[in-house]
């Protein structure tokens, strides 16, 4: 870089630097005494893919970080006249191709110089010989691809350039082979051989070999989004399709041309055979653009001047002239893509300004809408997840995209993927039980398991993006626990979160599956799949839409309570809702009635006998009892044991 | 009678504070709650008062047994800790029996931090969709119709119809395009934390085909770069340690004009360099002012609002917290107990 670049800042702190107010140097390599940079250069910077680009920023942002430096433009010569006159014909595409260089030379292949080989290798390229080195080391000086074909391989001494289609076929430079799917950009000879598959890669029938004598050094500016589409269906990732999909400046392929026929005359004693061509059929248009001071102010938050920002933005190679209060910039042609609107010179000013140099400052609160803690749902999940937690269950995460297998419901309605990453993530879920019973098989050695997820399940919608319902799902695999357990779990969520008219009903002939209803809506499942292993299954959403944080007071009763146990025989088909809705509805003073333990066909009830007037006595509480009994006969044909 | 308990009542409260052990406190007992003790002789007495009386005085007796029934317990209490030696021996080293204890998955106890640390300074926490129109994830940021990112190879598309105007349907990639449905209810300032799940077609083991961000909006009048820093630093504390420090330095996205990578100076080797970090820092992920074309499109005009924005990777700043360093991010979603139960 230090054949470009005049300074006495050191390669770190130059690498330091660069990091704050460019690109950031990722890794320093020492090397024998000079040091190896690692940089991640972003996608709109293409113009720093090389030595020279980074010489000139360098230069640029070097003196505000407190080092004197100077860029040295590289010196491009002219090529000396032509000799032998051969032909070489071109025709090219200006949709395919934004500009097209090329010339021919007359060379010798041997091993590259050390000074071009060692470069080369440092820098992760492998140096083959002197005639294909030179190509790498222009896209590595310069930063723009550059590729060679044996001249007297290309039938006809003719390149056109075209779209390909379907199906055509080729083999690279590497002796793979291709289908082209279509639309890559390549070079057929007189005949119509494929020849180069532009931008990417060299094709094997038309490199160099050791026996080349003649050459075309041949440099394309291709259409950027062509270069992707092909390297990406292809999977082929060279270093130069990376930098050519990004999009390099055509105002460099000349230059290109130029400085790699003077390597050819400086290290493979080349000569010129055939007049230089030049296809540039749409010149590049020089933009400038308009900044307001204010702006520049308001977004880099300081009173920054207009003198200072022209001064950085010439450093970085703009033309620029100053009103009182506006900046107008014309962009260099390397950074014609990346600059275009005032923002765009505001990151350049600020940048190399420093945003280490900017303060920091928390921004004002002006105003915010207050606040419903009730329907914060952000809130209720974390308090249910926490409560979940605390009964000992352990939340997991399940990717919602499914495989066939593991989707549950009709196919045609599912919501699919278009592009699916294997067979294993085709379907986005409509359901978290299938993810839930997958962890309890990945986890096989573990006896015990209570396991819960919340995230969205999906349904289809026409014509509107698919209905994402929040869902919470539960399992219990354990020994000691059973149905009611799980039942349990469900009705003392709801108890936390203010909602008291959850219910249960079969879901068919037989209670393996569980309906839960919220009033008359159902909102989820639980499922049975063996006595000790069980699952629920419910629509978060409207879970939460009947949460409430609402609590009532009432006044405690100055009179006690007189509890008494009552077993009961003589019927199984009663259900124990409809038992406890007998005993409380034949007293008022009947304050709650739980189901204390069960024996075969025995079940005791555990009642509690209150009055708010006064204390009952044993004579009240024997009336109340035994219009219980007769009622609980009279209804549902059961009596004490 | 009133009289007669309320002495009562004073005489054995004062006796039982006096005991020294508890068989001292059984005498007591004995002498005023027992069989022929002095307040059950009282209640006998009770079928001696007129009717009008008995209900009363029946009701200040049951609250002096109770009374003493207490003070004997605390007594006892008392008398019991104090006689340690009394206590059988036992293995003090065997476990407690435990209330039962499951675990939070490490991402949602990151997003509840996140959460708490941004709500503090006035940020809301918002939920959009998941599966969402191009326009949202991609048209309205400001990505040109044939961006990488809208590639078949990197983001999920839906299998449905395109929309006219909002193109097709597709998994967010990432939670961006909170901020264009946050900005289109055109409600200022806006101070949004959107966390969510995002999605790339990718799988490794530094990635994963769906992971979570978070995504921070701040849109208002004069909002600059110094507004940024000073939120970047704040979180950088509050999540990584007051030791950590923040800094901005050039990065480019389509969606916002200056873009920053944002980094947090190296836990391990306080920012000097080492093995784990680049150059004393590890990379927190992007920030950036809002892109003027990104207001616009949202109808928002960027002559009067500006404003940041900022999108991280919840595992990734879970993942950099010290005496964390997760190296295998699938090892967040491949359930195994052993490592749930860690967290």
């Amino acid at each position: 870089m230090r054949d470009h670049l005049k300074t006495k800042a050191t390669a770190h702190e130059i690498a330091k630097a660069m990091s704050l107010t460019s690109v950031s140097i990722e890794r320093m390599e020492e090397h024998k005494k000079d040091f190896i940079f690692d940089i991640e250069i972003t996608t709109n910077r293409p113009d720093l893919m090389s030595v020279i680009g980074l010489a000139r920023e360098a230069a640029a942002i070097l003196p505000h970080n407190g080092h004197e430096a100077e860029f040295i433009s590289p010196k491009i010569t002219k090529p000396s006249p032509v000799k032998n006159n051969v032909s070489l014909e071109i025709i090219s595409d200006d949709l395919l191709v934004n500009r097209m260089c090329a010339a021919v030379l007359d060379v010798t292949l041997k091993n590259s110089p050390e000074f071009i080989s060692e470069r080369l290798e440092t820098s992760g390229i492998r140096s083959l010989n002197n005639i294909v080195d030179v190509t790498n080391y222009i896209m590595r000086t310069i930063g723009h691809t550059a590729h060679v074909f044996d001249y007297d391989r290309i039938k006809g001494h003719s390149i056109t350039i075209r779209e390909a289609k379907k199906g055509e076929s080729i083999t690279t430079l590497d002796g793979k082979s291709y289908i082209l799917e279509g639309g890559d950009i390549i070079a057929v000879d007189k005949e119509g051989n494929i020849i180069d598959l532009l931008g990417i890669m060299g094709l094997e029938n038309s490199v160099v070999t050791e026996n080349t004598k003649r050459i075309v050094l041949f440099i394309n500016n291709n259409n950027t989004h062509k270069m992707r589409q092909t390297s990406m269906r292809h999977n082929i990732r060279t270093e130069a399709v990376q930098m050519n999909e990004k999009g390099l400046d055509p105002e460099l392929a000349l230059e290109a041309l130029y400085c790699g026929i003077s390597l050819y005359e400086e290290i493979a004693e080349g000569q010129l055979m055939a007049p230089i061509i030049d296809i540039y059929p749409h010149k590049k248009s020089i933009e400038n653009v308009t900044v307001s001071l204010s702006e520049i102010q308001r977004i880099m938050g300081i009173p920054l001047s207009l003198t200072e920002s022209q001064k950085i933005l010439n450093q970085l190679g703009f033309k620029t002239t100053v009103t009182k209060e506006t900046l107008t910039a014309i962009v260099p042609s390397y950074r014609a893509d990346d600059i275009t609107i005032p923002e765009d010179l505001i990151e350049e000013v600020a940048r190399v300004y420093g945003y280490h140099n900017l303060p920091s400052i928390l921004p004002p609160v002006v105003s915010i809408d207050p606040v419903s803690i009730e329907n914060d749902m952000f809130r209720w999940e974390t308090r249910v997840k926490n409560a979940l937690k605390y009964w000992g269950f352990t939340e997991v995460y399940t990717y919602p995209m499914v495989s066939e297998d593991m989707y549950e419901g009709p196919l045609e309605s599912a919501v699919a993927l278009s592009n699916p990453l294997g067979e294993e993530f085709v379907y986005m879920r409509r359901t978290l039980i299938p993810n839930l019973l997958k962890i309890v098989e990945d986890n096989r050695n573990v006896d015990t398991l209570h396991l819960f997820e919340i995230a969205n399940i999906y349904e289809a919608r026409e014509k509107d993006l698919p209905k994402e319902i929040r869902t919470l799902a539960l399992v219990i695999k354990n020994k000691t626990k059973d149905y009611f357990d799980m039942k349990g779990v469900i009705e003392q969520l709801a108890q936390d979160c203010g909602i008291n008219n959850l219910t249960f009903g079969t879901g068919g002939s037989t209670s393996l599956e569980t309906r839960i209803y919220l009033g008359k809506n159902e909102i989820g499942r639980m499922e049975i799949l063996d006595e000790h292993f069980i699952n629920a299954e419910i629509n978060f959403d409207l879970f939460l839409s009947h949460v409430s944080i609402k609590k009532t007071y009432t006044k405690l009763s100055k009179f006690p309570s007189v509890f008494e146990d009552i077993t009961l025989i003589g019927n199984n088909k009663a259900t124990h809702e409809v038992i406890v809705e007998t005993i409380k509805n034949t007293s008022k003073l009947v304050r709650a009635v739980t189901l204390n333990s069960k024996f075969k066909d025995a079940r005791t009830y555990h009642i509690e006998y209150q009055d708010k007037e006064k204390n009952l006595s044993s004579n009240d509480v024997k009336e109340i009892r035994e219009n219980i009994l007769s009622s609980l006969h009279k209804n549902l044909s059961l009596q004490e044991k | 009678m009133k009289q007669k308990l309320m002495t009562i009542k004073n005489h054995a409260v004062s006796l039982i504070l006096d005991t020294k052990d508890a068989k001292e406190l059984e005498q007591i007992k004995l002498q005023f709650l027992g069989k022929s003790g002095s307040l059950t002789q009282l209640m006998k007495e009770i079928t001696t008062l007129a009717p009008e009386e008995r209900k009363e005085i029946g009701v200040l007796i049951n609250e002096t047994k109770t009374i003493l029934e207490e003070a004997i317990t605390t007594a006892l209490t008392k008398h019991t800790t104090v006689k340690k030696e009394n206590l059988a021996q036992f293995d003090v080293t065997e476990p407690g029996k435990r209330p039962s204890l499951g675990h939070i998955h490490p991402v949602t106890q990151a997003i509840e931090e996140i959460t708490s640390i941004f709500e503090k300074i006035g940020f809301s926490r918002v939920r959009h969709p998941e599966i969402e129109w191009d326009w949202y994830a991609f048209g309205a940021l400001n990505f040109p119709d044939n961006h990488p990112a809208r590639d078949d190879w990197e983001t999920f598309f839906i299998k449905q119809e395109k929309d006219p105007k909002k193109g097709s349907v597709l998994l967010t990639p990432h939670t961006s395009s909170g901020q264009i449905r946050e900005m289109e209810k055109g409600k200022f300032p806006i101070q949004m934390l959107n966390i969510a799940k995002t999605y790339r077609r990718q799988s490794d083991a530094s990635h994963v085909p769906m992971f979570h961000q978070f995504e921070t909006l701040f849109i208002g009048e004069n909002i600059s770069i110094t507004h940024l820093k000073g939120v970047l630093d704040y979180f950088v504390k509050s999540y990584f340690g007051q030791d950590r420090v923040s800094r901005i330095r050039p990065y480019h996205f389509q969606f916002t004009e200056p873009s920053f990578e944002t980094d947090v100076s190296c836990g391990v080797c306080k920012g000097k360099g080492c093995r784990l970090c680049k150059e004393g820092w590890l990379e927190l992920g992007g920030a950036g002012m809002v892109h003027p074309n990104v207001l616009k499109n949202c109808g928002i005009d960027p002559t009067k609002y500006s404003g940041f924005a900022s999108g991280w990777g919840v595992e990734r700043v879970l993942a950099m917290k010290e005496g964390v360093n997760i190296d295998d991010v699938r090892l967040f979603y491949a359930n195994r107990m052993e490592f749930l139960e860690q967290f």
